[in-house]
């Protein structure tokens, strides 16, 4: 017998609400905060009222193309971001980890699988309709995404998507992707709007050009974007794929960027580190992480796996294969896929173009896909003469790490920074 | 202006008083509950041995597990800017010091200048830290001289765990019980190794580098040191206050700092 849980969705919306409130009245604030905090209160609202309002929802797991799910006017669940945005506007993820870990998920699994699998278990999200997962990128979701079937009592589709991405497996893939629309028009009984997805193809091609023309911004020194601003860019582009509200976002940020460089205004006081981020800092310590960077003058300027998408454009006239060939553009697939000489390269360029002093790898332990890439990374840094420390964490378990060790992990690294 | 470093660690707390580059006098103590006694005790007794008043005018740099607990500190430095300064001033162009304390065990690879490029730590386990040694020790009833000695006879080291002090101690025990019993210098030697591996991957981690040094508590234990030196196939220098590098390299800290004011 699971434990009810508390209704965790709300409890974003709640938390999200205050800081929209407080955010709104902040002088200081930023204009593309408010409407990302908008966004993020509009998706998980329409994720609460979608059961009320009779509205499908398909879950769905990181990387996934949630184009598909938009275009079909589904309700999107990103299921891995649910599981960050409950660790992060409620700072608190125990129970629904305790609650995974008794489902039969190992607690070496990637911890927001264990939370959301738990948060099904018990209730505290709403059960979907249909739940997507896929092998893109993370191998983790092969984990979870049967264990959620059984558990919500719902049908579920596997996107099969080929590892490496010559033309016959991208075809491949655009064919996987065609099998599971037809899947998801029978089990929703909606049909797909091709037109609607070529919009969203096109929409998403401006977001990705905005997305590169903010890097660019991020070159100047001091850097004007916030010291962790790239997690809103990643959010943006895991929940609001080719839609017209993350166009208007980055329009906005864009035009703000544009004038703090024309002032020559940093978004720390005094900013002495700039900084590369390789994966996603624990959630519950955002507030910290913030706080620690603006006191150290440390900004994040570039995420070569996040935020620093590579060559080409989307072909909106073929919107199923651009799905499929986003899949292969999108940053991280450069971290997981065939790691080559060529991401390693990007990785070398990108300290020379954001003048980078040092790297920090935030090494989520159930995350052995990114895991394995320490060393690499460590040793292709130092070839441009850039440290990188190594935070030992988990993006939502708490108990991995605590706010002391990275202080002290942190202090140590600006030490050494100031020292060279 | 006298300039002072203090590094609070687990077990002990250790002072320094230097004057200029000059080492004046240092001292060791039992850690106590609070930061602020702990250090002010070490101070005064090194001002003691200084044959210097506490009140003198003096710049205060603290450092390890409880450095930024000092109220009357003027700086707080993290330790491995500390072990690579302390180093440094001990034996210039050391590349690569490994500190073993009570309860941790960090490495720190350095440039020519002595500046830290990188380092690696482990403080999740008593395996491969101070105490983990010393509770062996107690566990076989021997002093550390004592397990020096004895490991020289070892013929080859028995197989003990590297990576969880629980282990370790179990499979000690069942070396010490099983008929007929492992030899005592080759449980010691499998002791040494399992630390020893753990430092040796360590080192690898950040990339080895020579010359190298060890400081810390278990740098005074010679057999320990030996292994080490065996396994890692460098020698290894043992400054002569191995306990106090952190401390030394606090007070070269205040001395700069002491310097950067003179000239404002």
């Amino acid at each position: 017998m699971v434990e009810k849980g508390s209704n965790k969705i709300q409890s974003i919306i709640r938390a999200c609400r205050i800081i929209l409130r407080m955010v709104e009245v902040d002088p200081n604030a930023r204009e593309s905060q408010k409407k990302y905090y908008r966004m993020l209160l509009q998706y998980f609202t329409r994720l609460r009222d979608a059961q009320e309002n009779g509205q499908f929802i398909a879950a769905h797991t990181v990387f996934f193309p949630s184009e598909i799910i938009l275009a079909m006017d589904l309700v999107p669940m990103h299921t891995e971001t649910t599981t960050w945005m409950i660790s992060l506007f409620t700072g608190e993820c125990s129970d629904i980890l305790a609650a995974g870990v008794r489902e039969g998920m190992a607690t070496e699994i990637c911890a927001p699988h264990r939370g959301m699998t738990g948060a099904f278990a018990n209730g505290s999200i709403p059960k979907p309709d249909v739940m997507l997962w896929s092998n893109m990128v993370c191998d983790n979701t092969a984990k979870s995404g049967e264990l959620v079937m059984d558990i919500c009592d719902c049908p579920g589709y596997f996107l099969d998507r080929p590892f490496k991405n010559s033309d016959l497996e991208k075809a491949y893939f655009a064919d996987e992707v065609r099998d599971m629309i037809a899947f998801l028009e029978t089990q929703s009984g909606k049909k797909m709007d091709y037109n609607r997805l070529s919009e969203i193809a096109e929409t998403t091609n401006r977001q990705i050009n905005l997305t590169r023309e903010i890097n660019e911004l991020r070159k100047n020194v001091p850097s004007p974007f916030s010291p962790l601003g790239f997690l809103e860019l990643l959010t943006i582009d895991y929940l609001f794929p080719g839609q017209p509200e993350s166009v208007d976002y980055l329009e906005t940020l864009k035009k703000e960027l544009t004038q703090a460089v024309a002032e020559k205004k940093g978004a720390v006081p005094n900013e002495r580190f700039r900084l590369m981020t390789l994966f996603i800092p624990p959630m519950y310590l955002m507030a910290f992480l913030d706080r620690l960077s603006r006191e150290s003058g440390a900004v994040s300027v570039i995420e070569p796996f996040f935020t620093f998408w590579g060559e080409g454009n989307l072909d909106p006239s073929k919107p199923v294969e651009a799905v499929a060939e986003k899949s292969y553009m999108i940053p991280e697939a450069r971290m997981y896929g065939p790691l080559g000489n060529t991401a390693l390269e990007t990785m070398k360029q990108c300290v020379l173009d954001w003048k980078v002093d040092g790297a920090v790898f935030y090494a989520d332990v159930g995350c052995r896909h990114s895991c394995a890439t320490i060393k690499l990374f460590k040793d292709t840094l130092a070839d441009v003469d850039v440290p990188m420390l190594t935070i030992d964490c988990d993006v939502v378990d708490q108990t991995v790490t605590t706010e002391e060790e990275v202080t002290e992990k942190m202090e140590r690294f600006f030490e050494l920074l100031e020292d060279r | 202006m006298l300039a002072v470093g203090v590094d609070i660690g687990n077990l002990t707390t250790k002072a320094v008083v230097m004057n200029g580059s000059k080492l004046l006098a240092s001292s060791v103590i039992q850690t106590l509950d609070e930061a602020d006694a702990s250090a002010l005790s070490a101070m005064n007794k090194a001002f003691e041995f200084a044959g210097e008043e506490p009140a003198v005018k003096k710049l205060v740099v603290t450092t390890g597990a409880g450095g930024k607990e000092v109220s009357f500190a003027d700086r707080s430095k993290a330790i491995t800017t500390c072990l690579a300064r302390g180093i440094s001033w001990c034996k210039p162009g050391i590349r690569l010091v490994i500190d073993i304390g009570a309860e941790s065990s960090t490495v720190v690879k350095m440039n020519g200048r002595g500046r830290v490029v990188d380092w690696a730590n482990h403080d999740k386990c008593a395996s491969g830290t101070g105490l983990f040694l010393q509770q062996m020790a107690r566990l076989m009833k021997l002093s550390f001289e004592e397990m020096s000695e004895l490991s020289r006879e070892a013929s080859q080291g028995a197989e003990i765990s590297g990576t969880c002090a629980v282990f370790a101690e179990s499979e000690v025990i069942s070396h010490v019980h099983r008929v007929p019993p492992t030899p005592m210098p080759d449980i010691i030697l499998g002791i040494y190794l399992s630390v020893s591996t753990r430092i040796k991957s360590m080192c690898k981690r950040v990339g080895m580098e020579n010359p190298l040094a060890i400081s810390g508590g278990v740098a005074l234990h010679e057999g320990f040191v030996q292994n080490l030196e065996k396994e890692i196939g460098e020698p290894i220098y043992v400054p002569e206050n191995p306990v106090c590098i952190a401390a030394i390299g606090a007070a070269i800290l205040a001395g700069e700092e002491i310097n950067k004011d003179a000239l404002k």
